[in-house]
Formats: C-alpha cells, sequence, structure tokens
C-alpha cells in the first residue's frame, strides 16, 4: 500500500494515520479524507495514491484525462464587472480578486472539489492540538520587479491585516493570531484556538500575498502591480476592461493562456450572454437561474455548473420588533416552504436549506430530521404571541445575486400570508443594498460558498462577531462550536456538529430555503475551465483551440 | 435677438444653479453611504467617520455647496468615487459615445420618419397613411427595454448576424453602434412620422394649397414648394425636444448593451452614490436640454419668419 506523506516530509499529524484507517475500513468517505488530510498538510498526490490502494479504489472520478492536448498561446475573454483593485486586503468583490489572482499568489489554494493544494506555502504541519501551524515556503519564487519572496512578505502581510486600522476583513477573519517568523523561508502562525480550516482560510479572497513594499510603493494595486504570480497587468480601468499578459521568469509551471481579459459589461447578465452568442467573450461569470434556458440554447457553448454552499438567508434580528419574541420567528420558519422555493425561485438547481446554514456538501454536515411546514401550528404561535392580525413587515432584498432572492421572498410572502403575516418586500439595487445589508430588522442576505459550514457558523452566528446580522447571542452554540472546530476526523466533526446545527435551527433565526448550484457558460473554445464554488477562478489550466 | 441670447444663457446658469442644488440636497440625505462605497462594507465606523472628516462631508451643507460651485465654474467638477478618477478626465470620452449613438440614430431617424409622414400626410386615410400610422403606433407604443430584447433575440441571438454587446473594447465598431441605433430609432421614428403626418395633413388642407392646386400645379410642386416648409414647423420642434429624449432613453438602451456612454455613466454613479459624477452629469443634461431649446427656437424663427424673438414669443417658448 502507498504510504502517505506530508508535503515537506516532516512527521504526519497525530490524526492523520487514524483517519487512514477508518477511511480503509469504510467508516469516513474518501472525499472527506482527502480533503481532511490535506489541510492536515498531507500531500494530495501521496493521499490519492493511498486512496487508489485501498479497496474501492479512489471513489471518485479524478479530474478527467485531457482528450486533447491543450494548446499554447492565445487570449481568453470574459465577461465581468471589473471592480477596483486599489488594495487586495480590502477587495468587497470576488470578480476583483479574481482579476489579480493571475498576478498575486495566495499561500495555499483551494480547488473546485474543495481540496487544499500547496501554492506560495510549500508546506504546513499543524501541531497536535491544531493551534501551532508551521508553514515552509516555496523556494525561488521572485516577484515580478525581480526581489526575492521571503517571509517577510508574509509577515508583512500579517501585519498588514492585523493592524487595528486595516479595513480588511482579515483584521477579524485571523483576529488573535500570532506571526512568528522562523527562517528567511519559514514561520509559525500561533492560533488563540485549534482551527483545522487554517490552511484554507489563507485562500479567501482578500488573502493574496503583495510585495514587502507595498505600502511604501503608494499602496495602491491598480498603479503599482507587483506580483509573484505568471501574468502582469497591462490594462486596467473600472466599469471598462482589465488586461492581463503572460510574462516570462514565473517560478511555477507556466500556464497556458498568453492574455485573460475581463470585459465588462455592466450588470445585465442577458447583455454577458448576448456576447457570448456573438463570439464577443469566450466565457461569461455566472448564469442565475433566471437566464438558464436561453443559456442551454445557445449553440458552440457548454454549460460549467458545480454544487456549492452559496446560499440566500431571509433573516430576522433577534433583538428588533417583532423578531424578538421566539414565538414569531418560529412561525415564521414554520410557515415557509422551503422546496417551494427551491422549486419556484431556484427551479430545482440547489440542495434543500435546514435553517441551520450548512450544506449536504461541507464535510461536517449532520443530517438533522428534515424540515417539515405546519401552518397550523405557526397560526397557533402568532395567536399565543398576541400578534394575531397586526404583523406587517417587511423584507429587504438586494439582488445581489440574481432575481432569485426577490422570488424566494416572494414565496415567503405567499407563505406567511396563509398564517396572516403581511410581508412587503422593499427590493434595492445591490449597490445601495450592500451599506445597510447588516442594518435592517428583516432581510434577505446572500452568503458566499465557504469549503467547511463552521467557518460561515464561526463569521455569523457566533456571539458578537462581525457579521452576525442576526445578532444572535447564544453561549451553548459558542462552545459547540468551538468543540467542533477543534475536531480533526470529519465523522466526529460531524456529530460534534448535531448540538450546533440543533441550537440555530430552534433558534429560528432564519429561512434559510436552499443552496446554490453555481453555474456559468463557456464556449465550446475553451478547454479546461473549471467552475469554483466560490467563483475564485483560476485559469492556469484553462486552453483555447 | 442678442437681447434674446442673453436672456437664454442667463436662464442656462440659473437652471443649472437650482438643478445643481436640488441634486446636491437629494444626495445630501445619507451621506454615510458614500463612505460605506468608498471603503467597503466591512470598514469599521470610525474609519467611516474619519474619511468623511477628511474629505470634508461635515462642514455645513452650503458651504461645500459654494465650495462644489466654485470649482465647478473653474472646471474643476471632482473626484468620481466609483471609478476612482477625475470627473474632468472621466466624462468626455462618456458624452461623446453618447453624441455618436444618438447623432447617428438621428441622422437615419429623421429622414426615414420624415419621409413616412410626408407620403401617409400627403393623402389622408389612404393604404399608405393606413399602414404608416399602424406601424408608427406599433413602434411607439413597444418600449426600448422591449424592443431590446426583442431586437437581440432575432439579430443577435437567432440569426448571428450583429454583435449583442457594444462595449467597444477593441476601439469604435459601426457594426457594434446597429443594434442601439436600431432600438433608438424604432422607438423615435413612429412618434416623428405621426407628428409630420399631422401636421401635413393639416398643411394639406389649407386654403393655399387648394388654390395651388386649381391652378394645376403638380403634386410634387405642391408638396415640396408650398406644403413641406410649413408642415416641418412642428416637426423640428419636435426633433430638437428628441434630443433630450435621446440622452434619457440611451439609459436603457446604453446599460441593456453594455455601451459606454452618457447613460451608462449616470446610471453607474446613481447607483454607487457618486455626488460629483452625478452632479456633472446633471450639469451636461442641462446645458443639453436648454440648447436644444434654443436651436429649436433658431430653426422655428427660420421656418417661419413671423416668429419674433420679442419678450413674449421667447418667454412662451421657455
Amino acid at each position: 500500500m502507498t504510504k502517505l506523506r506530508n508535503n515537506d516530509g516532516s512527521p504526519l499529524h497525530r490524526a492523520v494515520p487514524e483517519l487512514a484507517e477508518r477511511v480503509r475500513r469504510g467508516a469516513i468517505d474518501r472525499r472527506s479524507f482527502l480533503r481532511t488530510v490535506s489541510l492536515l498538510g498531507v500531500s494530495v498526490a501521496s493521499a490519492k495514491a493511498f486512496l487508489a490502494g485501498t479497496e474501492g479504489g479512489l471513489g471518485f472520478s479524478p479530474r478527467s484525462a485531457l482528450a486533447q492536448e491543450p494548446k499554447r498561446g492565445g487570449t481568453f475573454r470574459m465577461a465581468m464587472q471589473t471592480q477596483e483593485i486599489t488594495d487586495p486586503a480590502n477587495y468587497n468583490w470576488i470578480e476583483a480578486s479574481d482579476i489579480t489572482r493571475n498576478i498575486i499568489e495566495y499561500l495555499t489554494l483551494v480547488d473546485e472539489q474543495n481540496v487544499t493544494h500547496p501554492y506560495l506555502a510549500a508546506s504546513w504541519t499543524p501541531s497536535d492540538d491544531l493551534k501551532v501551524w508551521s508553514f515552509k515556503l516555496q523556494p525561488n519564487v521572485k516577484w515580478s520587479n525581480g526581489d526575492d519572496f521571503t517571509t517577510e512578505d508574509v509577515e508583512y502581510n500579517f501585519k498588514r491585516w492585523l493592524n487595528p486600522n486595516s479595513k480588511s476583513v482579515n483584521r477579524t477573519q485571523f483576529a488573535g493570531i500570532e506571526f512568528e517568523k522562523t527562517g528567511p523561508l519559514d514561520f509559525k502562525l500561533h492560533l488563540p484556538k485549534p482551527k483545522l480550516s487554517t490552511p484554507e482560510e489563507l485562500y479567501a479572497y482578500t488573502c493574496s500575498i503583495v510585495h514587502r513594499g507595498f505600502d511604501e510603493q503608494g499602496a495602491n494595486f491598480q498603479k503599482n502591480p507587483i506580483g509573484t504570480g505568471p501574468y502582469s497587468l497591462a490594462e486596467f480601468g473600472i466599469g471598462k476592461i482589465a488586461k492581463v499578459k503572460r510574462r516570462d521568469g514565473y517560478w511555477g509551471k507556466a500556464p497556458y493562456l498568453d492574455e485573460i481579459q475581463f470585459i465588462d459589461l455592466g450588470t445585465d447578465i442577458s447583455a454577458h450572454l448576448a456576447a457570448l452568442a456573438a463570439g464577443q467573450v469566450d466565457a461569461v461569470y455566472r448564469v442565475t437561474v433566471n437566464e438558464l434556458d436561453l443559456a442551454k440554447r445557445l449553440p458552440n457553448v457548454q454549460l460549467v455548473s458545480v454544487p456549492s454552499a452559496m446560499t440566500v438567508c431571509l433573516r430576522m434580528q433577534i433583538d428588533q420588533k417583532p423578531f424578538d419574541d421566539i414565538r414569531v420567528r418560529k412561525a415564521i420558519v414554520l410557515a415557509a416552504d422551503n422546496q417551494k422555493m427551491l422549486d419556484l425561485a431556484l427551479r430545482g438547481q440547489g440542495l434543500l436549506g435546514e435553517n441551520f446554514h450548512v450544506a449536504s456538501i461541507q464535510p461536517e454536515y449532520f443530517p438533522l430530521p428534515p424540515v417539515k411546514r405546519d401552518v397550523a401550528q405557526a397560526k397557533q404561535l402568532i395567536q399565543e404571541s398576541g400578534q394575531a392580525g397586526k404583523l406587517n413587515l417587511e423584507i429587504l432584498v438586494g439582488n445581489t445575486q440574481g432575481r432569485f432572492e426577490q422570488d424566494a421572498a416572494q414565496v415567503l410572502a405567499q407563505n406567511l400570508a396563509e398564517v396572516g403575516i403581511n410581508l412587503k418586500l422593499n427590493v434595492l439595487p445591490p449597490a445601495q443594498y450592500w451599506p445597510i445589508w447588516d442594518k435592517v430588522p428583516f432581510g434577505v442576505t446572500f452568503w458566499a460558498h465557504r469549503p467547511l459550514g463552521v467557518m460561515t457558523l464561526d463569521l455569523a452566528y457566533r456571539s458578537g462577531a462581525v457579521w452576525n446580522e442576526t445578532h444572535f447571542n447564544n453561549k451553548d452554540f459558542d462552545a459547540a462550536l468551538d468543540k467542533a472546530m477543534g475536531i480533526v476526523d470529519p465523522k466526529e466533526r460531524s456529530k460534534a456538529m448535531e448540538p450546533v446545527e440543533k441550537i440555530l435551527q430552534d433558534s429560528a433565526v432564519m429561512v434559510q430555503p436552499f443552496f446554490v448550484n453555481k453555474v456559468t457558460a463557456v464556449s465550446n473554445k475553451v478547454h479546461g475551465f473549471k467552475m469554483h464554488p466560490a467563483e475564485y477562478y483560476n485559469f492556469f489550466n484553462v486552453w483555447m483551440s | 435677438m442678442a437681447s434674446y441670447l442673453v436672456r437664454k444663457i442667463g436662464l442656462l446658469l440659473l437652471t443649472m444653479v437650482v438643478v445643481s442644488l436640488v441634486v446636491f440636497l437629494a444626495l445630501e440625505l445619507n451621506i454615510n453611504d458614500v463612505a460605506v462605497h468608498v471603503l467597503g462594507p466591512y470598514s469599521t465606523a470610525d474609519q467611516r467617520q474619519s474619511w468623511l472628516q477628511e474629505h470634508g462631508y461635515f462642514d455645513p451643507f452650503i458651504l461645500r455647496y459654494l465650495r462644489w460651485l466654485g470649482a465647478f465654474f473653474r472646471g474643476d467638477w471632482g473626484y468620481s468615487t466609483y471609478y476612482r478618477e477625475d470627473v474632468n478626465t472621466l466624462l468626455p470620452p462618456f458624452v461623446a459615445n453618447t453624441a455618436i449613438l444618438t447623432g447617428v440614430s438621428l441622422v437615419v431617424m429623421i429622414p426615414v420618419a420624415l419621409a413616412l409622414g410626408v407620403i401617409a400626410g400627403m393623402r389622408e386615410g389612404g393604404i399608405v397613411d393606413r399602414l404608416v400610422s399602424i406601424l408608427a403606433v406599433l413602434t411607439t407604443s413597444v418600449p426600448q427595454f422591449a424592443s431590446a430584447v426583442f431586437l437581440s433575440a432575432i439579430f443577435v441571438f437567432w440569426l448571428g448576424l450583429l454583435p449583442g454587446a457594444s462595449a467597444m473594447t477593441e476601439g469604435f465598431s459601426w457594426t457594434e453602434l446597429v443594434m442601439p441605433v436600431m432600438v433608438l430609432c424604432l422607438a423615435g421614428v413612429g412618434y416623428l412620422a405621426r407628428m409630420t403626418r399631422a401636421s401635413m395633413v393639416e398643411v394639406m388642407a389649407q386654403p393655399y394649397i387648394r388654390t395651388a392646386l386649381m391652378k394645376g400645379a403638380s403634386t410634387r410642386r405642391i408638396v415640396l414648394k408650398h406644403a413641406l416648409r410649413n408642415a416641418l414647423i412642428a416637426p423640428v420642434t419636435v426633433i430638437m425636444l428628441y434630443i433630450p429624449w435621446l440622452l434619457s432613453n440611451a439609459i436603457v438602451v446604453e446599460v441593456f448593451f453594455a455601451y459606454r456612454g452618457f447613460g451608462t455613466l449616470l446610471y453607474t454613479a446613481s447607483l454607487n452614490h457618486d455626488i460629483y459624477l452625478i452632479e456633472a452629469c446633471a450639469m451636461v443634461s442641462v446645458i443639453v436640454v436648454v440648447c436644444t431649446q434654443l436651436l429649436s427656437d433658431l430653426a422655428y424663427g427660420w421656418l417661419n419668419p413671423r416668429i419674433s424673438f420679442s419678450g413674449a414669443t421667447a418667454a412662451a417658448s421657455a
């Protein structure tokens, strides 16, 4: 049997042999095994070889072998909004990171199957308690200005992120982390609490590593785009176009494409598809359920999709009237028909949500008993709360990801009408919605895909978390979440998730109807294009015929 | 004439001041939004406050307005918070693109509409008149957002003849201009043709036309020599009103086809609470509206020398 080994040849984490034994016995599934050991620093290649050697083989299809020999050169054009790229740590839009992902790089890379790979960090080893993580950087990496890439650069980035004046979401994401430089290419992260998902979090779209002179050189990436990546910025205009061109001297495997263009065609996806149909672009950034029929009918176009944990939460603030009364919240959740929202708003293109914001595709998901709609009980709860006939609610909708958000809210309005609650939709354009997304008592919030469910729960439902938009505050929940986050074994972690999910579901802070499949449309000329569940596009293996 | 021009320019300035004040007031309601758009939703309240402080957003309203007004008349139109560029350098290419779009639309639309209107109006109730009228009512009643979808379905998705987006990333392209021009013209031609027809019908019923007819003049001579000039007075006003109309309708068409014009710019600026850019766009609109009015008055005078530019008429036309 093939042996498992770490990327740097260091001893395996103590949990790895046990995990290997369990996957061999079939006690945990192969995909969860692969994801978990890759986080613990085990080389993905050795883990795949190990799985192939076990009974049942790899268990899922590896990346499909390329039917044709990839062709070098060419330009790939994608319809995408070009947002400002001044400071990569401050991005508010994933689109901005998709431009600079070609120019600056990350310490780790999470692929479309949620497996974490070494990137600028060649390897990492967690301590047994998962609180100290030792990283080794890739040697021989050079910045585009000729400087060597070293620990100093990484240290500089962590300092920027954690600076009290930092405007980056990383400041809260990595709060309490201490950075220790241990060598020119080595460093350690000391965490305040155990966190298995650390390597994954380093691939968050705001975590690209900029040059150590970033602030000195004017703190403007657009003006001074120094990077370690294979491309350099050739042209950039907000709301216009971004072009990157392949440069010589890249440390890694050279990508196939000579040039990548991101063309801003506004926010209307049907315009993007019109451009795709006319051959003005080779791919669009995203297709939502509303344009799916049109996209399917386009000749010479392939649809690429992947299930994701992206969702919308029709969430309530538990300290605002009338949602401070749990009976009202429960009545709303009981009256909601999640299946109908999935069928109508998403036309079935997703997974059913169960109001606790963990998706069945996430490794730690624990299946609770199915959610049942109960109109009679909802009515009774409203009666008991003394609010019968008095509930005139308004829900804020931003349609930031597409019309389906509004459609889901519309279904909820009809559901609630059955129990005597009047729900009005307040639909705003995304740009006006964003400044108040977490301010309103009742709103539809889009939550991006994250590889692990605990990452989202930690950001959104822990007491006092920055993005805690429901103002949910439950010590038992926090403790249960802490416990789950420190467990390595996926099966055990899933068991530990039962109370976490249960508390959140019982607290009825939101109707979370579904998880959305990510879909996009790409010309048939494009090969090797992978849809990423978080829309973190990487075109290094893409080529044009 | 000179005093007329002075009055018009005075009116222009007054309108600009009033409009800019109204826009400034409207955007004033939520200045915190500006900071959120600039610094991002993850910035803290402190960071937003200090940014607003630094950029003078806490000064009294009238002070900030006067500061903006002064800078505006000196030629400094402020900084766009969304595009991160000076409005002065940002605006001209977008306005030029819309000038091209509306200019080409007018060049296509006017001859077609006038010809249709004149032909229809020559014989009221005839078959040509009926056909033109039906066509005109149909096209006028379809809004641009619908005709844009409809025409895209035919020419882009079905026939594959034309490009679906008009962003012109590779430089100016006539083929990319076809779809937006077609949509704008379709909506405009009908109304103008109807106006011309009505005017023509009225003129054709005048005693002097009857006299000409009885004197044995040919139809061609009657139409070209006697009817046309008088029948054109009303349509010319309509054409002048079309320019501001095109400017506002360009928003729908430009956004739909991702054409980088004034409409797209104003739309994006409004969505992103980009105060100085919105102000600049509003000012451009005012200038265009007042100038087209001026032109329309002048054209009126040329077509009908009886109209004088003395106070009463000018005031009425203003």
